[in-house]
């Protein structure tokens, strides 16, 4: 029967999911846990904070730049039948460092580095690599995650800052280009109207999506079974979490911290 | 005496073999979009090989199975914006009675095809490359080839149009779950009067077109890149893996891109009554 088998399907989706939550969770808080005397693999940190961060800044760079000035050409239309050049960089700007920039950023940061550290870790899992590190007494915890997850929180809020800054110069280019607006009218609009709040909101997100990011990452990465259609499936998987857990988070960042 | 050989090669030829290896994939990138659509001139004109079915098949993962991740998502999202929006607008004009037709306006000509995209591009995009991935490097790929098949004709083409074809339908879908979370928050959170929130007045043909323009776009653009970033794959899992990453970010910034392009473009041609 139709109804009986979907209510079953339905059944097994909430119980897969909850599982893949309280995975996620005890991931989190092993991680925690692991931190409470700091001891953790300096030379691995330095080499994660490289890879994940310098190598990202030219795709957020370049996605920070196009978002600033797609922000500028949605809100000219109302900028020129209000012929309020002045609102410009309000509306811009408002919206580049309280959601645009902050969401935009941390999409392709899961994009690039979350995806790229799940398929790293389950390439290693898929490889019994990580069996062979706790052979060796390691803990894959402190030696492996702890670093990835404290490397991509520490240079998803630094890509943030670097981000907004880019996107603003980008709505700036964008106003002048599109609709003639003087670079110092911009600049008056950006520094009258937005507030440091406006700025530490954004950047208090980007911590929450990069430690978001990081844990649902290195927890389908490390969960990897079957070979290398399996490290596909949990790449997948890892995206589609981070992207629904940057939503979430977001929405309730908003309300808590409006 | 000759120079001292160094591991690392200098700044130019680095740039050098950087600029090289991205002409190429543009290239590539460039035969594997021809590649499709002569793939599907093919289709029509002699039904090119391809397993049965294959269309609608992929029209159900890609479409079907995204609904639930594309509502969450936009429901959310469209929750934000407005209460951020009635925020600012409260404080520096004290009048809420135009959100509701400007966020109407801005979900059919911008927002609500670009984030379902940008949705679709992390799931849709992944999943494509690492399928295609997949059988890239387990050879299933040259199997295919070897039995006179074209791969571009037997993987991509199915994808390709059910991906254009879903990308509409969940844009449309997106939009209205947005908008109607929208009028939801502002009702619950600012007293915003529903009947005035959903007022349809600014919205007229033009934005839609230039709405179901994006997402037919970002549809075609979604499938081959990742097709393309999954063929591109080497080696085993780890290959696997960067195809997956390189087509999330591929197909992301592809959405960026031509949402860029096309609003200005829109900008250019319309002047101010866009």
């Amino acid at each position: 029967m139709l109804g009986e088998r979907s209510i079953t399907s339905l059944g097994a989706r909430a119980v897969a999911v909850s599982r893949e939550l309280g995975g996620i969770t005890i991931l989190f808080a092993q991680v925690l846990r692991a931190l409470v005397p700091p001891r953790l693999d300096g030379r691995e940190l330095v080499r994660n904070l490289y890879k994940m961060g310098n190598r990202s800044v030219p795709i957020v760079a370049l996605t920070a730049f196009f978002a600033g000035g797609l922000m500028v050409v949605q809100s000219a239309p109302f900028v020129k039948r209000l012929d309020a050049t002045s609102l410009a960089g309000w509306a811009a700007g408002y919206a580049v460092l309280r959601e645009i920039g902050p969401i935009l950023i941390a999409l392709m940061f899961s994009g690039r580095v979350g995806a790229n550290n799940t398929a790293e870790l389950g390439t290693m899992t898929v490889t019994e690599q990580l069996d062979g590190l706790r052979a060796l007494a390691i803990d894959p915890i402190r030696y492996l995650i702890v670093p990835r997850v404290l490397a991509m929180l520490i240079m998803l809020v630094c890509l943030t800052v670097i981000g907004d800054l880019v996107a603003l110069i980008g709505a700036a280019v964008v106003a002048k280009a599109v609709l003639g607006i003087e670079w110092g009218i911009m600049y008056a609009s950006f520094t009258e109207n937005l507030k440091p709040h406006d700025f530490l909101h954004g950047v208090y997100k980007s911590m929450a999506f990069g430690t978001a990011i990081a844990v649902t990452s290195c927890y389908f990465g490390v969960t990897v079974r079957g070979g290398a259609v399996g490290v596909g499936r949990a790449v997948n998987a890892a995206v589609v979490a981070a992207a629904v857990s940057i939503m979430l988070l977001d929405f309730f960042l908003t309300y808590v911290n409006a | 005496m000759s120079a001292p050989v160094s591991r690392r090669p200098d700044p130019v030829s680095r740039l050098g073999a950087g600029g090289l290896g991205g002409v190429r994939a543009g290239v590539e990138l460039w035969l594997v979009l021809i590649g499709t659509i002569a793939g599907i001139v093919r289709m029509f004109r002699r039904g090119a090989a391809r397993p049965k079915g294959a269309i609608v098949e992929q029209m159900w993962v890609i479409g079907n199975r995204s609904l639930l991740f594309v509502a969450v998502t936009l429901g959310f999202i469209g929750m934000v914006m407005i209460y951020q929006a009635c925020l600012q607008f409260s404080r520096a004009i004290g009048d809420l009675s135009q959100v509701g037709t400007q966020f109407i306006r801005l979900i059919v000509s911008d927002f609500g095809p670009t984030l379902t995209a940008m949705m679709l591009a992390t799931r849709v995009g992944a999943g494509i490359a690492a399928e295609i991935g997949s059988m890239k490097v387990t050879e299933q790929v040259d199997a295919l080839r070897m039995s006179g098949v074209l791969p571009i004709d037997y993987l991509l083409v199915p994808r390709f149009l059910a991906s254009v074809v879903m990308t509409v339908a969940l844009a449309i879908v997106g939009a209205a779950i947005m908008y109607a979370a929208g009028g939801l928050t502002a009702y619950l959170s600012f007293g915003v009067n529903p009947r005035i929130f959903y007022d349809l007045q600014m919205v007229e043909g033009k934005h839609l077109i230039l709405g179901l323009l994006k997402a037919v776009s970002y549809g075609a653009a979604i499938p081959v890149v990742s097709g393309f970033c999954g063929l591109r794959a080497r080696g085993s899992s780890e290959g696997v893996g960067w195809a997956t990453t390189a087509a999330v970010v591929g197909s992301s910034f592809a959405v960026i891109a031509l949402d860029f392009a096309l609003s200005v473009g829109a900008l250019w041609l319309l002047g101010g009554d866009l």
